[in-house]
């Protein structure tokens, strides 16, 4: 059996056979899964200093070189990297006193770090499976996201209290502003939102749950909600980048919703996270700082918007990124400034990044290439080994090297 | 199973649309669901320079062109498939089956699944077991409804 | 005006486009499933754009050129666009006073490529960005 570090359910039951260094036939994978275990001989990262090649010692050391000049330095990235490798990522943060950020910033940090303080309830996903009977997918389409994410765990499995199957034992409601391929699903059970409409959607929520009537244009299909989670025996709430980006930073109205959820039945949030191990890093800084990104080591811990990579990239004066891509995903301004900075990237492939980065340093594809572990979207760990051999180091080597140099 | 990659290997790659789609990774993913035929593709067997590729392409071809759709009149467009396995754990026969397999939301462990994933898409093995079959078949419907990408039908 | 239109664009990730990142960002599969815009069916006719052509999708902040797609549902003055290199082109760089960076939904002007301009290569962006 292996595993899938394709996205952030980590899929344990995969078959693949291997076929002279190619990926051939694989059981269980889905397709974004597969495309990732093909990637496996596509694209792959050289170490290389000013875009020349190198030898690995000369790219870490030069790394390390670059890191040491940096007055201002940011450590980036961390969701596509293992546990191991993100604990030398923030033990590196501290002891150089510098920034460390991960995409959380601009998608679901917020959300996660409340769960982790406690202030929004949370489950496991074989919680899921063997008890919710409503699954509501928020500004979230794990179908094209995290592709198994309804087959293994939130809609179609039996499970311990959910004998009967989909069609009688659970109920799918999604809330879009998009006819997702999740919405497909769900059919009846879709919201159409307009974009940013979710607050005023929860406020509707929140009246019909009260037993006022909402002030919305279908107010039967709102009340029939109503009535269907009030009657659910364990509702779950998925989030996603939909959701974050309409709330923008401003959680209070969702938390009450889930409180006034909580006094009627009971309902968990669980957020689709995008990289394998963004859970995984976002727990290891919260341990450390109790905040899940934003945090300067400076002058001790020190947490805010200005320490987040949109505004940091002004005051930084060497950036590492490891494990991501922000020049292919920040605005074009902010990645022409990124793309200015002395940088060090660190990455399995070929990106965006990379093209960008000074020095670049290549490490193993966690999951088939390097064991290690990482942190379930739900916050569960996930141990596992490599498949094939490779002359990649592991990520955790690789920054361990680094840190060392500096 | 014929990847799509492996056809594309063998098309021209010029992306000239003679055959109305607007390149050859595109035509290979037409011939694989069977929207496409290689006759379609007239460079490919118009210009000699192609003759081997041709061949080639005949050859992978053959064991997917001969095979009609399942004996339930069941067609899966895998170009179409995301490979969620949504159908294989709400399939009926699978959860009677296999029931510490796909019954639970994992892969198969019985090996008397009808629907698994394999190279990342859906495939439907052990076609009379299906409800769809044999005289006393029933119009289940179960993997159409839940595929969220319409992969699959019945003709 | 016809020929041009202010629209929202809502970004999205689609499972193909994330198979072909996998599988190299500097494929035309790759492009072909990110440089793409979809458009409501009245929203598109109004433009005169056929499925598939060329569109001029431009912001305050950058200018990109995309294939224009035909949507099956009804969404007027809404569009649809793959998050990518180049949804990130339009995207603004400015931070709100929360911190927070607002990545998913932004105005924009689509219009018809006068010149009939191809779609903008991810080679043309990866300079953008790395241009001095």
């Amino acid at each position: 059996m292996a595993f899938c570090t394709g996205c952030s359910l980590l899929c344990d039951d995969i078959e693949v056979d291997f076929e002279g260094g190619k990926i051939g036939r694989t059981m269980n994978l889905c397709r974004k899964g597969r495309g990732h275990y093909d990637s496996l001989c596509v694209d792959r990262l050289a170490p290389t200093v000013d875009g020349s090649e190198v030898g690995i010692d000369d790219a870490v050391s030069k790394a390390a070189e670059v890191l040491a000049g940096a007055e201002n330095l940011l450590l980036f990235g961390w969701g596509n990297s293992t546990l191991a490798a993100q604990k030398v990522g923030v033990e590196m943060a501290k002891k150089l006193g510098c920034v460390i950020d991960d995409p959380s910033s601009y998608s679901q940090g917020l959300i996660t770090e409340t769960i982790l303080k406690g202030e929004l309830p949370t489950c496991t996903f074989d919680d899921v499976r063997n008890f919710a009977d409503v699954s509501i997918y928020w500004g979230d389409d794990p179908s094209s996201s995290h592709p198994r994410h309804l087959s293994r765990f939130s809609y179609f499995p039996r499970g311990e209290k959910r004998q009967r199957g989909y069609e009688e034992d659970r109920e799918a409601i999604v809330i879009d502003v998009r006819k997702s391929p999740t919405a497909e699903i769900a059919a009846d059970g879709f919201f159409k939102i307009p974009p940013g409409g979710d607050g005023d959607f929860m406020g509707a929520l929140m009246a019909t749950l009260g037993g006022k009537i909402p002030k919305v244009e279908d107010k039967k299909k709102m009340l029939n909600l109503g009535t269907k989670l009030r009657k659910s025996k364990f509702g779950v709430i998925f989030t996603g980048l939909g959701l974050a980006h309409s709330v923008k930073g401003e959680l209070d109205e969702f938390v009450s919703l889930v409180g006034k959820l909580n006094e009627l039945t009971r309902f968990s949030v669980i957020p689709s996270l995008g990289d394998y191990n963004t859970r995984g890093f976002n727990q290891t800084l919260f341990d450390e700082t109790g905040h899940v990104d934003r945090v300067s080591f400076k002058d001790g811990v020190n947490h805010g918007p200005e320490f987040g990579i949109a505004k940091y990239l002004d005051a930084c004066d060497a950036v590492m990124v490891v494990g991501s891509d922000p020049a292919a995903v920040l605005p074009a301004s902010l990645a022409r400034k990124l793309a200015k900075i002395p940088m060090v990237a660190v990455n399995s492939h070929r990106t965006f990044t990379t093209d960008a980065a000074k020095v670049t340093v290549p490490i193993a594809v966690a999951g088939l290439e390097a064991g290690g572990s990482a942190l379930r979207t739900d916050g569960v760990k996930v141990e596992f080994d490599a498949v094939v051999k490779s002359d990649y180091l592991p990520d955790v080597e690789v920054i361990e090297r680094i840190m060392e140099a500096v | 199973m014929v990847s799509v990659m492996e056809i594309y290997q063998l098309l021209p790659k010029t992306n000239c649309k003679k055959c109305g789609l607007p390149t050859c990774m595109a035509f290979a993913v037409g011939l694989l669901g069977r929207e496409k035929t290689i006759e379609d593709c007239t460079p490919l067997v118009e210009e000699p320079k192609y003759e081997k590729k041709l061949e080639g392409l005949r050859e992978l071809l053959a064991p997917i062109l001969s095979a009609d759709a399942t004996e339930t009149g069941m067609i899966i467009h895998t170009e179409k498939c995301y490979g969620c396995g949504n159908c294989v754990v709400a399939c009926p026969v699978n959860v009677a089956n296999d029931p510490k397999g796909t019954a639970i939301g994992r892969g198969p462990v019985s090996g008397k699944a009808i629907l698994i994933v394999e190279d990342g898409v859906v495939k439907c093995v052990n076609v009379d077991q299906c409800r769809r079959f044999g005289p006393e078949k029933v119009l289940c419907s179960a993997c159409i409804v839940t595929c969220p990408s319409k992969a699959i039908e019945f003709i | 005006m016809a020929g041009a239109k202010e629209v929202t664009v809502v970004t999205y990730r689609g499972i193909f486009q994330e198979v072909e990142e996998a599988l190299g960002m500097y494929s035309d599969g790759y492009r072909d499933q990110s440089a793409i815009v979809s458009l409501d069916g009245g929203d598109i006719k109004e433009l005169g754009v056929e499925d598939g052509q060329p569109v001029i999708l431009e912001t305050g902040s950058g200018k990109v050129v995309v294939a224009a797609k035909l949507s099956e549902d009804p969404h007027p003055g809404l569009a649809f666009m793959p998050s990518s290199p180049w949804s990130a082109q339009l995207v603004s760089g400015e931070v709100e006073e929360s911190g927070f960076l607002d990545l998913k939904s932004f105005m924009a002007k689509v219009s018809l490529s006068p010149a009939k301009e191809a779609v903008t290569s991810i080679e043309e962006i990866a300079e953008r960005i790395k241009a001095p």
